[in-house]
């Protein structure tokens, strides 16, 4: 297929060629029409060979770009309408969405730190009701009780967003340990930042889920920096791939930028975890495009005076979303026109949830008593 | 009736809860192949093999994450601890996921999950594995503890909390494993949330619960019976979160006097919340101030001497009885 010719860097063509096939392996439908107001996490799994499958996965990663550059402007501007700590996925998009093009909604788990955002959108959760949880309104995800690290869609699979760094490492393997203890053929994908590996959580985490043999995929993005601190700072071991070993799993480094070779390597470790084989630990090297948080001035990229620092340039032109459309260009699947209507669409998409988020209401104060528990008490199970 | 032990009781209870839902597993340092580290779960692997009875390495955090995560995923997990002290190390995986997961999701999972193993002062364990776990739980909303200082209790309530759909956190006592008492067979559910009135009385009421309850209140209540003829009400919380405030006050304004006991440091210990809540709820009715027993505020020592002195004993129950009771 045409896409595999254009690898940027690292190019393991035959990688991409199976990722391709991988993708076709899953019978196509009629290649979806795109239509800004429907989400499009499942259209990324069906494939056909017109490009527009690759569209789509280049209209997914352009829909999470300009959903964060807004969710910026909207936490920053007069009138703040975001509060609370906020973390933009620019520039590591093709991670999230190459998982979305594997993801199997009727059987897989994705669980994640709090950079959710893309992941979740990458899901199918659509615009409005992701931006309504940021918002804190009645109508987001977790009817505003979450806010933008706790992003959740339980019914397509999205176990969260979950706050604390590492935390969420052991709720993987248990979702993994809940689809081999269902012997569905389900996998889970853990998502964790470069800065999670540093935790004990991810040492317990490993060991346990390769002990039981698991389907779990633990997925390093690695950024280069854990909030400020870069990672020859804080791993004793900088080729973080190193960190997975010792466990009796693969474990490598990936591309996080170039989604094919997200696909590719990915599909391995589902392709492992469908089969019973327990999990996997990759790190999709990537660089995230804005700072840690809202708050962060990123003085770690910058000269005395200001300036970016080379390396910061030098991520910029790796950009995901632009290799990737470079590659659909060179192979003929995409026009200036149909750029030009994925990013209008998806402009416009973006418009509304923000308008519709910004008209939707609060939760009802006493709503803040619902959702503690499952029960009511006191509790007496029925007698069998 | 037939006559168990405490170990039975729990083993019992969890025995028919596998046996009646496949989904209920049971996982935790030792209780396989060891057949448990004090024998709750021998034969266990035997009965129900190793796709539902899981030794764990000596990883709390991974296997109390790991239990939260398949009840989300629609599992019923049973944790076991070796000891509630070990969970200082997995405080994040049950209060920031077991108890948060639900409410931060807007209600989108249930955690049906029941952790559970030896909580408080076992005799010369030292500071680090005697930690009293009551209140670090018992102040989480999204959790529920109960603490069973009986046979039947331990199997009745434990069989209510594998079927709860929230995350409960069951405390048991090394020190009470061997008890023995009379067990309903079968279907023995005890309810969450409600307080048993032990023994009712008129002149005072008392409130314990779990190992302080079976080791020093109840020789307490006898002896303010039989030698100071002081007739105690003595209530068994069986569960400390959600409290059974309308028992507890009901007593009172029978009593009106109370006095609260547990093996927690008093302050911001577990009788220092159910302090709050009856001082707001039962100030009117009392002839005096609610007296609080509780452990000495220091770590806990190893001689056996100083151990026992710091914590509650009959004499100093007898004492802040009769400090109520203006005796």
């Amino acid at each position: 297929m045409a896409v595999a010719n254009h690898v940027e860097r690292r190019p393991p063509a035959k990688r991409t060629e199976a990722g391709v096939r991988a993708d076709n392996a899953k019978p196509s439908g009629n290649g979806q029409k795109s239509d800004p107001a429907q989400p499009v996490g499942q259209a990324l799994t069906s494939g056909n060979s017109d490009g527009t499958l690759e569209r789509l996965r280049l209209r997914m990663m352009v829909l999470i770009r300009r959903f964060e550059e807004r969710t910026f402007q909207e936490y920053t501007r007069p009138g703040q309408k975001i509060g609370g700590f906020c973390h933009l996925y620019s520039g590591q998009e093709a991670i999230a969405v190459g998982t979305a093009a594997l993801f199997d909604k009727t059987r897989d788990y994705l669980i994640n730190g709090y950079r959710c955002h893309g992941h979740s959108l990458a899901l199918g959760m659509s615009p409005r009701v992701a931006m309504a949880e940021l918002f804190g309104k009645a109508t987001g995800c977790s009817k505003g009780k979450g806010g933008s690290m706790h992003l959740f869609q339980a019914e397509a699979g999205n176990n969260g967003g979950h706050g604390i760094v590492g935390g969420q490492i052991p709720l993987g393997v248990g979702m993994a340990f809940a689809q081999w203890y269902k012997k569905n053929g389900g996998v889970t994908f853990c998502f964790m930042g470069d800065g999670a590996v540093n935790q004990g959580t991810h040492n317990e985490s490993l060991n346990l889920a390769s002990l039981y043999k698991v389907p779990c995929i633990f997925v390093v993005e690695n950024n280069g920096v854990a909030m400020g601190t870069q990672v020859e700072r804080a791993s004793a071991e900088r080729d973080l791939a190193e960190r997975g070993s010792g466990y009796n799993m693969p474990h490598r480094n990936v591309d996080g930028n170039d989604i094919d070779q997200v696909i590719y390597e990915f599909g391995q470790a589902v392709a492992r975890g469908r089969a019973g084989e327990g999990p996997s630990y990759i790190v999709a090297n990537t660089y995230r495009f804005r700072g840690h948080s809202m708050s962060d001035p990123q003085k770690y990229r910058k000269t005395s005076d200001g300036k970016w620092v080379p390396e910061f340039e030098a991520a910029r032109r790796r950009d995901p979303m632009v290799i990737y459309e470079r590659r659909l260009r060179d192979a003929g699947l995409l026009s200036d026109d149909q750029l030009e209507q994925i990013e209008s669409e998806i402009a416009e998409t973006i418009d509304q949830a923000v308008a519709q988020a910004d008209a939707d209401p609060h939760p009802a104060l006493a709503d803040r008593f619902n959702d503690v528990l499952a029960e009511q008490y006191p509790y007496e199970p029925k007698k069998d | 009736m037939p006559v168990m032990q405490y170990r039975e009781a729990l083993r019992s209870a969890m025995v028919e809860e596998m046996e009646r839902d496949a989904n209920v597993f049971l996982m935790g340092e030792e209780v396989a192949e060891y057949n448990g580290a004090y024998k709750v779960s021998e034969g266990m692997l035997a009965k129900f093999g190793p796709r539902r009875v899981f030794d764990t390495p000596i990883s709390e955090a991974a296997f109390a994450g790991l239990g939260v995560g398949a009840a989300c995923c629609g599992l019923r997990p049973i944790i076991e601890f070796m000891s509630w002290s070990f969970t200082l190390v997995c405080l994040d995986q049950i209060v920031n996921n077991a108890a948060n997961v639900r409410y931060m999701s807007g209600g989108q999972y249930k955690v049906p999950i029941v952790f559970r193993g030896g909580n408080g002062i076992a005799h010369q364990l030292g500071a680090t594995h005697s930690h009293r776990m009551e209140s670090v739980y018992a102040r989480i909303p999204g959790l529920i503890v109960v603490a069973p200082s009986t046979p039947a209790d331990a199997k009745g309530l434990l069989k209510s909390s594998i079927r709860c759909d929230d995350p409960v956190i069951f405390l048991e006592s090394e020190k009470m494993l061997a008890d023995t008492g009379e067990v309903p067979e079968g279907e023995h559910l005890v309810p969450l949330g409600i307080a048993n009135v032990e023994r009712p009385g008129s002149d005072v009421t008392i409130i314990s619960y779990g190992r302080p309850l079976q080791r020093v209140v109840r020789p307490a209540v006898a002896a303010l019976a039989s030698d100071h003829g002081i007739d105690a009400e003595l209530i068994d919380l069986r569960s400390l979160r959600p409290l059974d405030v309308p028992t507890l006050l009901e007593s009172i304004k029978k009593t009106n006097r109370c006095v609260i006991v547990d093996e927690d440091y008093g302050y911001c210990g577990m009788g220092s919340g159910i302090l709050y809540m009856l001082h707001k709820a039962a100030f009117d009715y009392l002839d005096a101030p609610i007296e609080y027993v509780h452990s000495d505020e220091i770590p806990v020592p190893f001689n056996h001497y100083l151990e026992e002195a710091m914590m509650p004993s009959v004499d100093k129950i007898v004492t802040a009885v009769k400090e109520v009771c203006y005796r």
